[in-house]
């Protein structure tokens, strides 16, 4: 690969260079980053043809627009139903849609982003999962061990940030992992079923938190702190983009920039690296995987040590990026919501991104839709509901389809 | 005169048994696959009727369709006499037809009782009648000398009584006609001797029964007649006790015409490549499968295993690969011991593999054909470097292979369940052949294939076998056997029963050891 195609390696940099530039300026309020993204979509598909050859693009592109048709109109019909139940419920579906959509991407579209951030790493992780056939339905847990680990060493740590933000990072992911190694563990030495085993031991994670915050901070005394740990050192924040880009929200900070990268590391380690195809294997016919020399239990292990680092990340971005302490009970169940939007991106871990953008845009849309218009939020988690409702009827449609 | 024709027309209709099931050229296809082929079948009152065939022969799908999973593309199904055509399984049972499947569909937590009366549970002001249904069964397995402990736990039974249990269920629900698939597989010795003389029980007091098999001895020990399936075809009907067990190998394994392989004569070295020595291979169910074979094979020589399915040849495949734990015994590859040698250590010094189910085993469907070139050569250099796969590598290797195996595919990233049976398995072979193999194992490379198919590739191992390489080839088609072989080996109960050179074997012989090699006498018939 090295050898052959050097030109398509420095156009493959190039390109994610572009997309880094192109979201930091756009963060900051600058619309040149658009013109950024742009060119690295445009880099992207040059590389594409470099590599496979202009027929192999066209393919690709067309079988992208059937991939997108269905979800597409899948969203659309979710709103119109939502519409529907709005004025049943005596409330104007065009004015409250229209406010959800100016909240969600003109007003309060950091939010959107903010938002995002720990979806993507959520979706990743069950997405990653999903490729080696195991459902990693307790993402959640993993998210508070990250959580967990990233407010206690950032109390804790009193170093430079450019030490203690990749350390954190590093022991916390760590965390995840070992935390999900053992239901990984069970699953292959006992065949221990992960969605039982992983659930369970969200549930154990959630309740540990609680304990976790009374020795940190949260004073049960003080009803003040009852629930909250003590701030982590200012050193371990996340940088923002304000600090270079002075016109840049001042909450928006680089995890979106690390959830891009980290989505493009996946897809890059699942499609191009022998580990994801080893996963892959495994996960679309463990069989002949086995039968070819792949060591099942061993991949088994690995999918499932990465989902839990992934999904740990989601919580250290969450402590260092935008919270700096650990609250009780004030999650937004990213664990599950990752389900949602992995779902939703059809186990594609670029598609997973603009996913968790839709996905945090229409929280934050319906938190500015509730807040002007007093309109009830519980029509996003219906919309969101009938959208995975969709989604999954497509399944059901491509599953009956292939019984007839 | 014509009061003699007249008492002899009555006298025929008392004395000739009454047809109580009849299918009328049924035919169902899958996709491209014609699984089942103008059956034509009777079966009469109080009579047990066989019906033989190998795997994927069809009998699954015929059963399916009377049991009305499954509707025939074409054909009529007269139950006594008069239209029938069942659209569930719950109709059929109504109709008088029971099946007792080969894995058991009992609630293994609740009691004989509950699990036979299940669905049809006899009610009371209250609910469930328990009292009349435990009589019920009682009486029922009085009559049919069906002995069984009513509020026994389903768990704590052994697998014959649980099929004891199933065979009363069919009955409680009142069935005339019982199918039973598969019904020894799962038994021991005993408990077979015991089951057929339920079997005969129930004939004789009037039911009648299909038994789905591939087990030769059994249908001479029970069934009165015998229909032989085969590609979905019904080859041959006799009335049991007039055929041998020889002429039942021979129709179900099927004498089709020779294909045309250039055999050339071929030294074979002196020396050994693969050795198996006084292996023992456990199946799932814990019973030795694999029971002290020992097998050796040289570079540049066929050894072909003949025997009839369900003998040991999965296991032995699977142990050889890796894939199944060995209990006992040894396998070498040259001069070194594999035994605890993984899977893909196995690959890599030499072992090829052709698995029985191609698309279980072989291929991953959903991957492209250059993907699945790369499956099995994760450790190939010229493939994956430092961990990243070299994609134009595998592209080109795979268009190397589409053209050289002449794998008929639009290209290299066509995913492989575009491809047909046919050139799936050409594509297995050509991964496995380029790999270059000391070594390779072969389990049935041609089922399912079409003639075309089928030749290239008997050359391609024809080929393989001329570069020295060792090929151990499985099979249960005999004729293939024969035309690739240069040593055969009769597989029966797990052991090598009987080696063949080449020339020296015959079909009647091989097929006489394929079933035990106890039945000498009545083959002479």
């Amino acid at each position: 690969m090295f050898e052959t195609s050097k030109s398509f390696l420095v156009i493959r940099i190039c390109t994610i260079l572009f997309i880094v530039i192109g979201i930091v300026l756009f963060l900051g309020s600058r619309h040149i980053g658009l013109v950024f993204l742009g060119a690295a979509c445009v880099l992207w598909l040059i590389g594409e043809v470099l590599e496979n050859g202009k027929k192999h693009l066209i393919e690709v592109l067309k079988s992208g627009f059937k991939t997108i048709r269905l979800p597409l109109a899948g969203i659309f019909l979710a709103f119109f139903i939502g519409g529907i139940f709005l004025l049943i419920t005596g409330y104007q579906p065009l004015k409250s849609f229209g406010a959800m959509i100016y909240g969600g991407l003109v007003k309060n579209w950091h939010v959107s982003i903010l938002n995002a951030v720990p979806l993507i790493f959520t979706a990743l992780s069950i997405t990653i999962a999903f490729k080696g056939g195991l459902f990693n339905i307790g993402a959640e847990g993993q998210y508070y061990v990250g959580t967990m680990a990233a407010t206690w060493l950032g109390i804790r740590f009193d170093l430079p940030s450019l030490v203690a933000i990749p350390l954190i990072f590093i022991i916390a992911g760590g965390c995840g992992a070992a935390y999900n190694a053992i239901p990984a563990i069970l699953k292959v030495k006992t065949g221990a079923h992960e969605v039982v085993t992983t659930m369970m031991f969200a549930y154990i994670a959630r309740t540990i938190s609680s304990l976790f915050i009374r020795f940190n901070g949260g004073d049960p005394t003080l009803s003040a702190h009852a629930y909250i740990t003590d701030s982590i050192s200012e050193s371990t924040w996340l940088p923002t983009f304000k600090s270079f880009l002075p016109q840049a929200n001042y909450r928006l900070h680089i995890g979106i920039l690390i959830a891009v990268i980290t989505a493009l590391a996946v897809h890059h380690i699942l499609h191009r690296t022998r580990l994801g195809f080893e996963i892959r294997a495994v996960g679309l016919n463990s069989f002949a995987a086995r039968t070819q020399g792949i060591a099942v239990g061993r991949i088994i292990l690995i999918t499932m040590l990465l989902a839990g680092l992934l999904a740990a990340f989601a919580g250290v971005t969450q402590v260092l990026g935008l919270d700096h302490k650990m609250f009780e009970n004030i999650n937004a169940g990213y664990g599950w919501n990752g389900i949602a939007v992995a779902l939703l991106a059809g186990t594609s871990s670029i598609a997973v991104v603009f996913c968790a953008l839709f996905w945090g845009a229409l929280d934050a849309g319906g938190q500015y839709m509730s807040r002007t218009l007093q309109t009830p939020t519980s029509i996003v988690e219906i919309v969101k509901g009938l959208i995975l409702f969709l989604i999954l009827a497509r399944y059901l449609f491509r599953y009956f389809r292939r019984k007839a | 005169m014509w009061y003699a024709i007249l008492i002899l027309l009555i006298l025929r209709k008392l004395i000739v048994a009454q047809t109580v099931l009849e299918t009328l050229g049924i035919s169902k296809s899958f996709a491209k696959i014609k699984a089942n082929q103008n059956i034509n079948i009777k079966l009469y009152e109080g009579e047990i009727i066989s019906i033989l065939g190998e795997n994927g022969a069809g009998k699954s799908t015929l059963m399916n369709i009377l049991y009305g999973l499954y509707r025939p593309d074409e054909g009529r199904i007269l139950l006594n006499g008069a239209e029938f055509e069942a659209s569930s399984p719950r109709e059929a049972i109504t109709k008088g037809l029971g099946m007792v499947h080969q894995h058991f569909m009992l609630v293994e937590t609740l009691s004989v009782t509950q699990n036979i009366i299940l669905g049809e549970e006899p009610r009371s002001w209250f609910g469930i009648n328990y009292r009349k249904a435990r009589e019920d069964i009682i009486n029922l397995s009085k009559r049919y000398h069906l002995k069984i402990d009513p509020d026994e736990i389903i768990a704590n039974l052994t697998v014959g009584l649980q099929q004891r249990v199933e065979i009363l269920k069919a009955l409680y629900r009142k069935a005339r006609i019982l199918i039973l698939d598969e019904p020894t597989s799962v038994l021991t010795p005993q408990e077979i001797e015991d089951f057929f003389s339920i079997v005969k029980n129930l004939r004789d007091q009037g039911t009648s029964v299909i038994i789905i098999t591939h087990k030769l001895e059994e249908i001479r020990a029970i069934s009165d007649r015998v229909y032989i399936l085969r590609k979905g075809r019904i080859t041959g009907e006799f009335i049991t006790r007039d055929v041998s067990v020889v002429d039942l190998a021979n129709h179900m394994v099927g004498r089709d015409v020779i294909l045309q392989v250039n055999r050339t004569n071929h030294e074979t070295l002196d020396e050994i490549c693969f050795r198996i020595d006084d292996l023992k291979v456990m199946n799932n169910r814990g019973i030795p499968a694999v029971d002290g074979l020992s097998l050796y094979v040289k570079p540049g020589e066929i050894v072909g295993i003949a025997g009839v399915d369900g003998n040991g040849q999965e296991e032995l495949s699977e142990a050889v690969i890796g894939t199944r734990r060995i209990q006992d015994g040894a396998i070498h590859l040259r001069d070194q011991s594999i035994k605890h040698w993984s899977i893909e250590n196995r690959i890599e010094n030499g072992i090829g593999y052709v698995p029985a189910d191609r698309q279980k085993d072989g291929l991953i469907l959903p991957f492209s054909i250059a993907e699945n070139v790369l499956l099995g050569n994760q450790n190939a250099r010229s493939m994956i470097r430092y961990g990243h796969i070299n994609r134009s590598a595998i592209r080109n290797r795979a268009t190397k292979l589409i053209s050289r195996f002449s794998i008929v595919a639009g290209g290299p990233d066509l995913p492989a369940n575009y491809l047909s049976g046919g050139n799936q398995q050409k594509l297995i072979l050509a991964r496995e052949f380029d790999r270059e193999p000391d070594f390779l194992l072969v389990s049935q490379p041609t089922r399912g294939l079409d003639v075309g198919a089928i030749e290239y590739i008997h050359n391609q191992l024809i080929t393989m076998r001329d570069r020295n390489v060792g090929i151990l080839l499985i099979s249960m088609e005999l004729e293939e056997i024969f035309s690739l072989a240069d040593r055969i080996l009769v597989i029966f109960r797990g052991r090598i029963l009987k080696e063949f050179e080449r020339e020296e074997a015959t079909m009647n012989d091989v097929g006489f050891y394929m079933t035990g090699g106890t039945h000498r006498n009545s083959s002479n018939v």
